[in-house]
């Protein structure tokens, strides 16, 4: 990135009034509904809000979405570098349509989404059928979620990682090739380290889409609390049962967590541009 | 620049169409609003009626109206879960009529000063139509499950709506609970602990709590789980659907009576207070109770409940909410914060079992 | 989080350092391309063919049957209206909010910055909820009496939360990429700030803004948690093109319900292809 700018590009008053315009914009938009929310959360006291956001229902739903979360971001860390470190160091037929797909994700609504995991392992569905002959069932239980969560979160790694691997100077490659450094030490030792912020990043993005997921969710999860009832989902019903205390408590809590990882996100990104 | 001029040209060209789509839609609505008398109705009913709303009784009312008055009647329908409905009514969905699962969700209306006209002097109560807790089972019953009790053994797969969000769910577990306090299940009559023991053991069998009722019937008709407690007249709906269903009606259960209510406040809003009491009046008419009954709900009417009596064997031991002591006692009871249903599901319960 | 998706910046800049692609192909890279291409079939592919199937065995012509009846254009007319809206608005938005983010330096930039990605790291369900606290019955705005939870106004703000980020993040890659060079330029040959906007910054930054709004169009066709909680799904009203589906399916009309699925996925994958399309039109300039 360039060096700040002592001169905004619209200078003067016409930068302030962008400025201005942009900053109003975002806080009607997100900052007031969000400080609602918070407002809502906290509106009974703190001790009532603790109790909303830690009851047994709610914890059992926190660690649902953080372990599946989890996982996932795990999966397409490894998965998600591999797919960049192909499509930017390979040359073959059908990597265009390959780069394609990555997107798909962002083209197919979420609900569809879970619709589409629902006709693959229904269990009138010849594939759910065959494996509940083996006695697996995907469906209805934390694996769908995950599977679901992979879907939606495929491109972040990928499209993170890419713009580094595109990016790395090949001399230092060379160099250590003639060296005599095997493939397997190359990639630990110089290409690792330049794009490990660029993987942390795209994981990072990745869980934090993960926690917040409902539409596939709501579709493939068995929803019973405490265990297969997701915190997004939670929130949902807590919405429609007329709670909307403990719904925003358990919100407030999410938010928290989202927010920290929006920083993450910052901070990594802002490493990224330094370099 | 080529290329960016290509560009625009697209998001030109997308965007006119957005725009046409727009128009065509104002217009249309213009239309509608404006020369022959067309007056709106907005319905918020909860899921499992909406075959038979939308079906028979919204556009045999149309066809009333327009006889006695001249006016063509226009519905807006939302179908939400019961809890759903009344929190999006209260929340400001200016619905004129309410349609909803079970009486608390009403009143939720009426507390939130939206409903302001005392309901008990409407007829029966302002319950429009039944049904009764029932547990549908496969084809020919390969499980043979004949009553609760069959619900708590391994490996039997049950599945019923989530009651935060579902009033059907509420029901369900009602009759449950209900029945099991009532001496319908292996526990003693009268043993509360027994009864909430009889409820853990079920749901430690749930597989999926959906959203809602009819959730709910969709998963077990794609052919998840062994049973699913639900409305008889989600099984019978299912039936008239072409699904294949069999349904077992436990010895014990509840009577689901379901209320009707003018949102007042709102109706007189639109100037619509007329046509919603009409609209509401309407629906206790025989007309409109058979078709109830067509789709698989129990009459209110007398008359109409002898003549499809065929249909709608009588239970054993059928008791109502007011025989649990009233849905404020059983909302507090049972689904409050640490109330009987959250012990249930709590995970050392399931896990201590 | 974001859209790190597709920068469009990148390719531009940096293409050439890439170093030339090997030619040979070892076992093991064959087997990475295999594992790549598993995993990829697995998560992505399949689904979408199961998706593809169901429209097959249902019959195109019956799903053109229930795609035209009115409530299903109306739903379908309903999302376009939104997409539109999200993507004039949002990419106004996106233009001057990336400027002002990359290129301004002022106190409380990092926490616009940092609340402008939130908005993505939110469940729907929870911005459903924020507005409802704010426009429902009892909300904060309530004695304004403006008509917004349940009516289009709240549909549209849902739909402006969600897609808040896709343009301006576009965007700002590219500005950050290109810096201000030209700019200055531009200042040095006495253009004003409007025509040097108009002139130079406007047509550099044209493929992150094309990416990004291609974006914003596409996950404002898809919401669904957000305007199922704030609209209702109320036919004819407030009924959107997820929202159809959802109510299709619970009257069990699946020709509807997967017919509108499998239009909405179309729709937004003719956006995506265009902008592949983009990408490579642009990599090879």
């Amino acid at each position: 990135m360039s060096a700040p700018l002592p001169a905004a590009l619209v200078p003067g008053r016409g930068g302030l009034a962008v400025r201005a315009g942009v900053t109003a914009y975002v806080v009607l938009l997100v900052a007031i509904p969000l400080a609602a929310l918070a407002h809502r959360g906290l509106a009974d006291g703190l001790t009532v809000f603790w109790a909303a956001a830690t009851s047994p229902e709610a914890l059992d739903a926190f660690a649902l979405t953080l372990w599946t979360a989890g996982v996932v971001a795990f999966l397409n860390a490894i998965f998600g570098t591999a797919t960049a470190w192909v499509l930017v160091r390979y040359r073959f037929r059908g990597r265009r349509l390959l780069s394609a797909v990555i997107d798909l994700p962002f083209a197919i609504p979420t609900l569809v989404t879970g619709l589409m995991l629902v006709l693959l392992f229904g269990p009138q569905e010849v594939l759910g059928q065959w494996l509940s002959a083996q006695g697996i069932s995907i469906l209805y239980s934390p694996p769908a979620i995950v599977l679901a969560l992979l879907f939606i979160t495929v491109p972040f790694v990928v499209r993170a990682v890419e713009p580094v691997l595109l990016e790395l100077d090949p001399a230092e490659e060379e160099a250590a090739h003639t060296l005599g450094a095997s493939d397997l030490s190359i990639f630990g030792n110089v290409i690792l380290p330049a794009i490990a912020p660029a993987i942390a990043l795209g994981t990072l993005q990745c869980f934090a889409r993960a926690i917040a997921e409902f539409g596939s969710i709501v579709v493939v999860s068995g929803n019973i609390p405490s265990r297969t009832l997701t915190a997004p989902v939670l929130i949902f019903g807590e919405v429609e049962g007329g709670y909307p205390g403990s719904a925003a408590a358990v919100s407030l809590l999410l938010l928290s967590l989202a927010l920290a990882l929006s920083l993450g996100v910052r901070g990594l990104r802002s490493l990224r541009s330094k370099r | 620049m080529i290329a960016f001029a290509d560009i625009r040209n697209a998001a030109f060209a997308l965007s006119l169409t957005a725009l046409a789509a727009c128009g065509g839609e104002t217009e249309a609505s213009n239309q509608a609003g404006s020369p022959p008398p067309v007056r709106s109705l907005t319905l918020g009913a909860y899921t499992t009626p909406r075959e038979v709303y939308g079906q028979k009784i919204l556009p045999g009312f149309a066809k009333q109206w327009k006889e006695k008055t001249g006016e063509d009647v226009k519905f807006a329908e939302s179908y939400l879960g019961s809890g759903a409905q009344s929190r999006a009514i209260i929340d400001g969905f200016e619905a004129d009529v309410a349609a909803l699962s079970l009486e608390p969700d009403i009143t939720k209306i009426a507390d939130a000063k939206l409903i302001t006209r005392e309901r008990k002097d409407a007829p029966n109560g302002g319950m429009v139509s039944r049904s009764v807790v029932v547990i549908g089972v496969r084809p020919g019953n390969p499980k043979n499950i004949r009553g609760w009790d069959d619900l708590t053994r391994k490996g039997v797969e049950v599945l019923t709506p989530n009651p935060k969000t579902s009033g059907g769910a509420m029901w369900n577990i009602v009759a449950l609970y209900g029945a099991a306090l009532r001496g319908g299940t292996r526990a003693t009559a009268g043993d509360s602990a027994a009864a909430e023991a009889i409820l853990a053991a079920v749901v430690r069998n749930v597989r999926i709590m959906d959203k809602g009722a009819r959730e709910s019937m969709l998963t077990f008709e794609s052919g998840v789980g062994d049973a699913i407690i639900t409305y008889e007249n989600e099984a019978l709906v299912a039936r008239k659907a072409g699904k294949a269903m069999d349904y077992v009606i436990p010895t014990s259960t509840v009577l689901i009576e379901n209320p009707v209510a003018v949102v007042d406040v709102y109706a007189e809003k639109h100037g619509n207070g007329d046509l919603a009491q009409a609209f509401v009046d309407y629906l206790s008419s025989p007309e409109a109770q058979r078709h109830y009954a067509e789709y698989g709900l129990r009459a209110v009417d007398e008359s109409v409940a002898k003549e499809t009596a065929g249909t709608y064997p009588p239970v054993k031991d059928l008791f109502t909410i007011r025989d649990l002591g009233g849905w404020p006692q059983v909302t507090k009871t049972l689904f409050d914060r640490g109330g009987v249903f959250e012990r249930a599901t709590s995970r050392k319960m399931v896990a201590a079992r | 989080m974001t859209s790190v998706a597709l920068h469009a910046a990148d390719g531009v800049v940096l293409a050439g350092r890439s170093p030339a692609p090997r030619s040979s192909w070892t076992l093991a890279r064959a087997a990475l391309l295999a594992v790549v291409i598993a995993y990829l079939g697995i998560v992505l592919l399949m689904p979408l063919a199961a998706l593809v199937a169901k429209g097959i065995a249902t019959g195109p012509l019956r799903i053109a049957r229930e795609l035209a009846a009115p409530e299903a254009l109306f739903a379908f007319g309903q999302s376009l209206i939104l997409a539109a809206i999200a993507v004039v608005l949002n990419g106004a938005f996106g233009v001057a909010g990336a400027i002002v983010l990359v290129r301004h330096r002022f106190v409380g930039r990092k926490i616009l910055d940092a609340i402008v990605d939130l908005s993505l790291a939110i469940s729907p369900v929870m911005t459903g909820l924020a507005f409802l606290l704010v426009f429902g019955r009892s909300g904060w705005l309530a004695p304004l009496g403006i008509k917004v939870a349940f009516a289009l106004p709240g549909l549209v703000l849902c739909t402006l939360f969600v897609t808040l980020p896709y343009t301006l993040r576009e965007v700002g890659y590219v500005l950050e990429e290109i810096g201000t060079d030209d700019e200055e330029a531009a200042a040095t040959l006495g253009a004003s700030a409007w025509q040097s906007f108009w002139r130079v910054t406007l047509p550099n930054v044209r493929y992150g803004l094309a990416v990004g709004l291609t974006l914003t169009a596409a996950r404002a066709l898809g919401e669904f948690g957000a305007v199922l909680v704030v609209g209702g799904a109320i036919s004819g009203r407030t009924q959107t093109a997820t929202t159809f589906i959802y109510a299709m399916s619970e009257e069990r009309r699946e020709a509807a319900a997967f017919g509108m699925a499998i239009a909405l996925a179309v729709a937004s994958m003719l956006l995506l292809a265009a902008v592949e399309k983009l990408k490579h039109r642009k990599g090879d300039r």
